[in-house]
C-alpha cells in the first residue's frame, strides 16, 4: 500500500505571552513543534506500511524550516519526502492549502492518504476534506481505528457522546486521523541526525498542478481580525474543610454540565 | 527483546561473576521485575547479548548501589542506561519518558514548561543575571526549582543565603536549560550530547567559572558528564559548608527539633558527599540529630532518579520513601531533611500518603538554613 501522509510544522503556544501584530502571531521565540494530529498520521501510515508492505511519503507546505517535520517522519520510518515552497503560497487558507497539497499529491501514486484531524495553529479541520474533494477521493474524518481489507479500508470514527461508526471506502481514500488513534514512537536525536542525509525533494509552485489564482492571497477567505478574547473571572478559590470544599466542587461541577 | 553485543562487551560485563552483590543491594530488587543480576546474566550467556524481557529496565532509579557494591569494579546502572539507549532507538518507551524528553527537546526542561517562566522564582528578588551582568558563581537553578511551587522555595532560599553571605552571584533567566542528566540516565545519549555542547556555549560566552547546583542530578551531570575542566562545580551543600567554615555566614537562631538526613543517591553514593550536608545540621542552634539506619553508602533510595520523576516503574507496591517516611516516624523524627529536589519532592508526597502531614515535616536543608538565620 502507498501512502501519502500530509504534515504541519506549528508554533506551541502553551503558557506563551502571546504577541500579536497586525492579523499575525509573533511567532519568535516560540517553540515549534510537528502538530500533534499529524504525529499520529505519521506513526498510522508507518504501522500501515509494516503491516502490509509498500511506501510512506510524507508531503509538507513551508520554507527549509519544515524540514523538521520532514525529518521526523523519515526517522518515524517514511521513504520519502516532498516540500513544496513558494512565497505564492502565504496567507493560503485551508481551502487554498487544500489545492496546494492536491497538486503535489496527484502526481505521486497512492492509494491511501492521510491527514492529521486539525492543526494546532489554525485549527481550521478541513484541509483534508478538502484535499479529498479536489482529488475527489472517498474520505472519513476523525478516525481512530483502520484496518485494510482487500482494496477496502475499514476505518472507526470518533463521534460525539462516547459514540463510534464504522465506515468502508474503497482505495484509494483519504482519511483524517485523530489523537489516540496509536501511540506515536519516540524519535531519537540520533534517529534524527540519521534522516538528515535523505532526500527532500523541494517543489515549487510551477512544478504542481495547482491555480495560483486560487491561493495564497486569493484565498476565499480572508482574516479580518486577529485578537485573544478577553479573560472572564471565573476563578474562585473555594473555602473550608475538606468535606465542604468537596461538596461545593461536586455542586459546581453538576451545575456547569462537568463530569456528573 | 534487544540485542546488546557491543555493549556487553564495551561495559566488560564479560567479568561479572554472578556474586549477587549488586541485585542484593537494589532498591528495586524484589519490590519489581528488576534483577540486574540476572540481566547480566542473560546478556552474557547468550551469543548475540540478547535480552527478552525489557519492562523491568525502567524501574532501575539509576542509584548506582549496584555499581559502588560491584567487588569487580564493573558499572551495572550504566549496563542499565546503554540498555534504555537500545530501546530509545526502536522508538518504543514509555509514554510518560517519552513526552519527558520530548520537552526536554523543545522546552528545556522535561515537564513541558514555557522558557518565559523560568524565572519566575525570582520575583521580588534582586538576582543578577549573567546575561547583563558578571558575577563569580553561576547559581545553576535547575528545573524542578526553577518551575516546581514547592522546589522554588529551596531556589529563593538559596538566593537568601548566597546574599546574607555576601556572595557574587547571578543566575542565566530564561537562558538556563535543562543539564541533561535524567535524559542520559533515561538512555537518549544523543540529545545528551546535543544538550552539553549548547550549555558549554552558553557556560563559555557568559564567562562562567565557578558552578553552584541546587540539584545534586544536575551537580553530577555537569561535573562528572561535561568534560568542562575548566569550572569548578559545586554542589550547594559544599558551596554553604564552606561559607560556614569561613566564617561568612552564622546561624544563631534556635530550631528546637530533631532531624534526620536523608542522604540523596547523586550526592551520596555517586558522589561521596556525606559529611558537608551533616556539618550544615549540626551548626544549626537546638536540632537534635539522629541519623537513620540506613544511611551514607547504604542510604534508602527515594525512587526519584533516572528518570523515575516520569516513569511508574513495573511495581505497585509501598514506595521507598514511604518506607522512609515510616523508618523516621519509628525514630520519632520532626522533620526529614534532605539536600535534592527529587527527594523533597517524593519523601514529601509519601509524608501525605502515610498520613503523617501533620506530624513529620519535609524540608530541604537550604530551608532550615534559612529558619536559623
Amino acid at each position: 500500500m502507498d501512502i501519502i501522509v500530509c504534515v504541519k510544522r506549528v508554533p506551541d503556544t502553551n503558557e506563551a505571552d502571546i504577541q500579536i501584530s497586525g492579523n499575525f502571531i509573533n511567532t519568535k521565540g516560540l517553540p515549534f513543534d510537528v502538530n500533534e494530529w499529524d504525529k499520529y498520521a505519521v506513526e498510522e501510515a508507518v504501522r500501515l506500511k509494516e503491516k502490509y508492505g509498500g511506501t510512506v511519503t510524507a508531503i509538507t507546505i513551508g520554507d527549509s524550516e519544515s524540514d523538521d517535520a520532514l525529518r521526523r517522519a523519515f526517522a518515524t520510518g517514511a521513504d520519502a519526502a516532498v516540500r513544496v515552497s513558494d512565497d505564492i503560497f502565504n496567507g493560503s487558507d485551508a481551502v487554498a492549502s487544500a489545492k496546494i497539497l492536491a497538486g503535489a499529491i496527484s502526481d505521486i501514486k497512492h492509494d491511501l492518504v492521510l491527514f492529521g484531524a486539525q492543526a494546532s495553529d489554525d485549527g481550521y479541520g478541513a484541509t483534508g476534506q478538502a484535499a479529498a474533494a479536489i482529488l475527489g477521493l472517498p474520505y472519513a474524518s476523525l478516525v481512530i481505528k483502520l484496518e485494510a481489507d482487500n482494496g477496502k479500508i475499514r476505518a472507526t470514527r470518533e463521534l460525539e457522546a462516547g459514540m463510534n461508526e464504522v465506515v468502508e471506502l474503497p482505495l484509494p481514500a483519504l482519511l483524517t486521523i485523530q489523537s489516540g488513534i496509536n501511540e506515536p514512537r519516540y524519535i531519537s536525536i540520533m534517529g534524527i541526525r540519521k534522516a538528515s542525509s535523505k532526500e527532500i525533494k523541494v517543489l515549487s509552485a510551477g512544478e504542481i498542478s495547482v491555480n495560483t489564482a486560487e491561493i495564497g492571497n486569493n484565498s476565499g477567505t480572508k482574516t479580518e481580525k486577529l485578537f485573544l478574547p478577553p479573560v472572564l473571572k471565573q476563578t474562585e478559590f473555594l473555602t473550608g474543610s475538606v468535606d465542604e470544599i468537596a461538596v461545593k466542587l461536586a455542586q459546581i461541577l453538576k451545575d456547569k454540565g462537568g463530569t456528573f | 527483546m534487544i540485542q546488546a553485543k557491543e555493549l556487553t562487551e564495551k561495559l566488560e560485563m564479560f567479568a561479572c561473576m554472578q556474586c549477587g552483590k549488586c541485585s542484593a543491594g537494589c532498591p528495586e530488587s524484589g519490590k519489581s521485575g528488576l534483577n540486574i543480576r540476572r540481566i547480566i546474566r542473560e546478556l552474557t550467556v547468550s551469543p548475540l547479548c540478547e535480552l527478552k524481557q525489557t519492562d523491568p529496565l525502567w524501574d532501575c532509579t539509576s542509584c548506582s548501589a549496584c555499581t559502588l557494591r560491584c567487588p569487580r569494579g564493573l558499572q551495572p546502572h550504566e549496563l542499565i542506561i546503554g540498555l534504555r539507549g537500545a530501546l530509545i532507538e526502536t522508538g518504543e518507551i514509555p509514554v510518560t519518558a517519552r513526552d519527558s524528553l520530548e520537552a526536554v527537546f523543545k522546552h528545556g526542561n522535561p515537564w513541558g514548561r514555557a522558557k518565559q517562566k523560568r524565572e519566575e522564582w525570582t520575583e521580588g528578588l534582586a538576582i543578577k543575571n549573567l546575561s547583563d551582568s558578571q558575577a563569580e558563581i553561576l547559581y545553576y537553578v535547575c528545573c524542578a526549582a526553577a518551575y516546581d511551587p514547592r522546589v522554588q522555595n529551596v531556589a529563593r532560599s538559596l538566593a537568601g543565603i548566597f546574599n546574607e553571605s555576601g556572595s557574587d552571584f547571578g543566575i542565566l533567566g530564561i537562558e538556563e536549560s535543562c543539564c541533561g542528566s535524567e535524559t542520559r540516565r533515561m538512555g537518549e545519549a544523543g540529545l545528551f550530547e546535543m544538550i552539553v555542547e549548547d550549555n558549554m556555549k552558553l557556560f563559555n560566552s557568559r564567562g562562567v567559572k565557578h558552578i553552584v547546583a541546587t540539584s545534586p542530578h544536575c551537580f553530577d551531570a555537569l561535573k562528572n558528564k561535561y568534560n568542562a575542566e575548566a569550572i569548578t562545580v559545586q554542589h550547594y551543600t559544599q558551596y554553604v559548608a564552606g561559607l560556614l567554615d569561613g566564617g561568612k555566614l552564622s546561624l544563631t537562631k534556635n530550631l528546637d527539633k530533631i532531624v534526620a538526613y536523608h542522604d540523596p543517591c547523586y550526592l551520596g553514593k555517586q558522589n561521596d558527599i556525606y559529611d558537608e550536608p551533616r556539618e550544615i545540621l549540626k551548626a544549626i542552634p537546638g536540632i537534635n540529630y539522629l541519623e537513620f539506619d540506613r544511611r551514607r553508602e547504604k542510604s534508602l533510595c527515594c525512587e526519584g532518579g533516572g528518570g523515575r520523576m516520569w516513569l511508574e516503574g513495573t511495581n505497585t507496591g509501598e514506595r521507598l520513601a514511604e518506607t522512609r517516611v515510616k523508618d523516621a516516624a519509628e525514630m520519632g523524627v520532626d522533620i526529614i531533611a534532605t539536600a535534592c529536589p527529587f527527594c523533597l519532592l517524593t519523601l514529601e508526597d509519601a509524608v501525605k500518603i502515610t498520613g503523617f502531614e501533620e506530624k513529620i515535616l519535609i524540608k530541604d536543608i537550604s530551608e532550615l538554613i534559612v529558619e536559623a538565620l
